[in-house]
């Protein structure tokens, strides 16, 4: 008692909080501290003082409590599922605030100043709203505050003089350093409380005192998880009683086998990003605008039917721990998607660029027609990976059984939409809206898939260091790597030349302005 | 400033926000849910101090609890008379040290006298053999069982003495991240 006298206020309560007695102790000890202070002078105020500055600051994080989003259902899934799969949907939740925040700042800063100045978009007159544009995002789309084209380089004269170019550009940056700052201090704290170099899970006192989930409420869960944990144990019994000895043919065998699985990844990697690029390069004749959408569909199908080959390949390999096994599927899952977008940016950098003038809001266009598509293969893949496996697995084929939610592979979903995203906001602003959306929906798709379709995994102890993980692979490639792409477009291609091209096309003959149009509208 | 409410003294709810990790607003929720336990039994006004115990059979009847294999060992540990019969302060302590904001080190020594069956404060073998069955729905034969809690003592008896004290269960808790969200009860 006596240490925490010396205290301050704020941490004389932390510490209170923190030990570990009784309420009435620890109410004693707080009665003891704050009411009997020998203070000199102005005692009560004082004591009023710092108890209105806490209440104050209770009053915040209730206030902060009730924007809480999704408490009931988060507390269900983990209730039944256990806290690996819940990871997967805080996740989903703290990338959706990055969304909300970005649509706000961009929302605020730049489209409404516009909108202000200039209520009513400058659309052609022979260019009218189909359906066929929430699909492909040009046409009526390329004339509003949508794309990078939509927008004014001049100032705007009103109350006060808004420079736009420098608005558009600083709020983009302000946006992207926030995100990156944000993403650095929670890696670094998950780092520090969860990573652990040494392997303890298959450590027999771990998993007898420390792996069982106090959360789990459902009784058929808890009679799963009491047997697992048997499992598990009787597991690591036996491996105590008999070693595996390898022989030298067989580590040789192993290691051709993963050899062979490595070259096979990175080949279907690398095959994927050179036919993208010959796709898009060859798709040069004058066809609908339908046609645009086949580069996205492409690309997503790529994405959805790729990482099933990785998993067969991984039922072939031998690896000595669970642990390196999804370390090995995150790894090539994440080469094939980078350089997916590492191919899909240098064409834009590099061709698109050098080709047309507005070729931002070309490259926007292209973006959003991806987080479109790929939105769309995300439900279709629910619907395969859950609903279809879990009619395998239950009529055709009992010995599968019913399948279990793969946190990595739908993390990585989301951490590759989250990168179209934030490669997306230079060359549209407004991308974050559609990201909302398209979270929100998954959200729920997502926690009706699971109680539907799935089973609570079988082996846990894994969730605290996958979280760091995968929050270190949000940061770095993926963050870095759309951080980039913006600051050399912003930095290379900083003329805005895109602005007002429609006024320049209802001043050209209607014949040239029809094929430019058609032209435009291909990519 | 907040709602009107009759149930609390202001004095009363400071001391709770300042023992415990909840809100003025989850502790409200928290008093509703202890009384939906035996609404005859716990009054409206706690501004006298009321000396009112919910008995055991109600506090592991909750949803939250009604499952979990160690519910009577929790209620033990967290009530004032050992027997698990829960005042209000037992009930919102309990609460507050199972949720996410409380530190590793709280919840380590809450959950050592959780395993800690015969109070002693050491789990000796005969405290994992109970945890242990309590785990596996006794299905594990007498032999596994006494090889299963001599590998745990092995492993994790830093100080040779045959059974783990409250350091040895910190070191091993420090090295087990998922700890902090494992031991966590949402309510």
């Amino acid at each position: 008692v006596k240490e925490f006298v010396a205290l301050s206020t704020r941490d004389r309560i932390r510490a209170i909080r923190d030990l570990a007695m009784s309420f009435e102790e620890k109410k004693h000890i707080r009665w003891v501290l704050t009411d009997k202070q020998l203070n000199l002078y102005c005692y009560t105020c004082n004591k009023l003082h710092s108890q209105s500055l806490r209440r104050c600051g209770y009053s915040i994080r209730s206030a902060r409590q009730t924007l809480e989003l999704w408490q009931g259902i988060m507390k269900e899934i983990g209730g039944k599922f256990g806290t690996s799969v819940l990871s997967y949907f805080l996740f989903l939740k703290w990338l959706l605030m990055f969304n909300i925040f970005s649509f706000l700042i961009n929302f605020g800063f730049i489209t409404i100043p516009l909108l202000v100045y200039d209520p009513s978009p400058n659309i052609p007159p022979n260019v009218s709203f189909r359906g066929l544009e929430i699909l492909t995002g040009a046409g009526y789309f390329n004339y509003t505050v949508m794309y990078y084209g939509g927008y004014s380089n001049e100032t705007l004269i009103g109350l006060v003089d808004y420079n736009m170019q420098l608005a558009y550009f600083f709020t983009i940056a302000v946006y992207m350093v926030l995100c990156g700052i944000a993403l650095i201090f929670s890696m670094a704290s998950s780092f520090k409380e969860n990573y652990v170099l040494a392997d303890t899970v298959s450590n027999s006192a771990w998993q007898l005192l420390c792996s069982w989930d106090f959360s789990i409420t459902n009784e058929r869960a808890v009679r799963q998880r009491k047997n697992n944990l048997r499992v598990q144990l009787k597991e690591s019994l036996s491996e105590r009683a008999q070693r595996e000895l390898l022989t030298l043919s067989e580590k040789l065998k192993h290691f051709g086998v993963h050899l062979g699985s490595w070259l096979l990844s990175t080949g279907l990697a690398v095959g994927c990003g050179a036919s993208i690029y010959y796709l898009y390069a060859a798709n040069w004749s004058l066809l609908q605008e339908a046609e645009t959408l086949l580069v996205p569909f492409v690309v997503s199908l790529m994405n959805l039917v790729v990482p099933l080959f990785y998993s067969l390949f991984n039922k072939f390999e031998h690896y000595s721990s669970l642990g390196r096994q999804i370390y090995a599927l995150v790894v090539r899952n994440v080469l094939l998607k980078m350089s997916i977008l590492a191919v899909l940016c240098y064409y834009w950098m590099n061709v698109v660029a050098e080709k047309f003038s507005c070729w931002e809001s070309m490259v926007g266009q292209a973006l959003y027609r991806l987080v479109i598509v790929d939105f769309l293969f995300l439900m279709l893949g629910s619907f395969f990976g859950e609903f279809l496996s879990n009619v395998i697995g239950t009529r055709l084929l009992p010995r599968l059984g019913v399948p279990e939610f793969d946190v990595a592979r739908n993390v990585l979903e989301l951490i590759y939409a989250q990168t179209l995203a934030w490669i997306g906001i230079y060359f549209s602003p407004l991308l974050p809206a559609i990201q909302i959306l398209k979270f929100f929906i998954l959200f729920y798709l997502k926690k009706v898939s699971l109680t539907q379709n799935c089973q609570p995994p079988r082996r846990t102890g894994r969730a605290a260091q996958m979280q760091t993980i995968f929050i270190a692979l949000l940061f770095f490639p993926f963050f870095v790597g759309a951080l980039s792409i913006v600051a050399y477009t912003a930095w290379r291609y900083e003329d805005m030349t895109c602005f007002d091209h429609y006024k320049l096309l209802c001043h050209t003959s209607s014949l040239e302005s029809k094929k430019i149009i058609t032209f435009r509208t291909k990519l | 400033m907040g709602n009107k409410q009759t149930i609390f003294t202001a004095q009363q709810l400071d001391a709770y926000q300042d023992c415990t990790y909840f809100t003025r607003k989850e502790i409200l929720r928290l008093f509703d849910r202890y009384r939906d336990l035996a609404p005859q039994l716990v009054p409206l006004d706690y501004t006298n101090h009321p000396d009112v115990k919910l008995p055991y059979e109600l506090i592991g009847s909750m949803p939250e609890l009604k499952d979990n294999p160690f519910r009577q060992r929790i209620a033990e540990v967290f009530s004032e008379d050992g027997e698990g019969n829960m005042t209000l302060d037992d009930f919102l302590d309990m609460f507050s040290v199972l949720s996410e904001m409380a530190p590793r080190d709280l919840k380590a020594s809450y959950a050592f006298k959780i395993y800690d069956f015969n109070n002693d404060d050491f789990i000796c073998k005969s405290d994992l053999e109970k945890t242990l069955n309590r785990l596996t729905r006794n299905e594990l034969t007498e032999d596994e069982v006494r090889m299963v809690c001599e590998k745990v003592i092995d492993e994790a008896d830093l100080d040779n003495d045959g059974r783990l004290s409250l350091e040895d269960f910190q070191h091993m808790i420090v090295r087990a991240p998922d700890f902090l969200s494992t031991f966590h009860i949402r309510i």
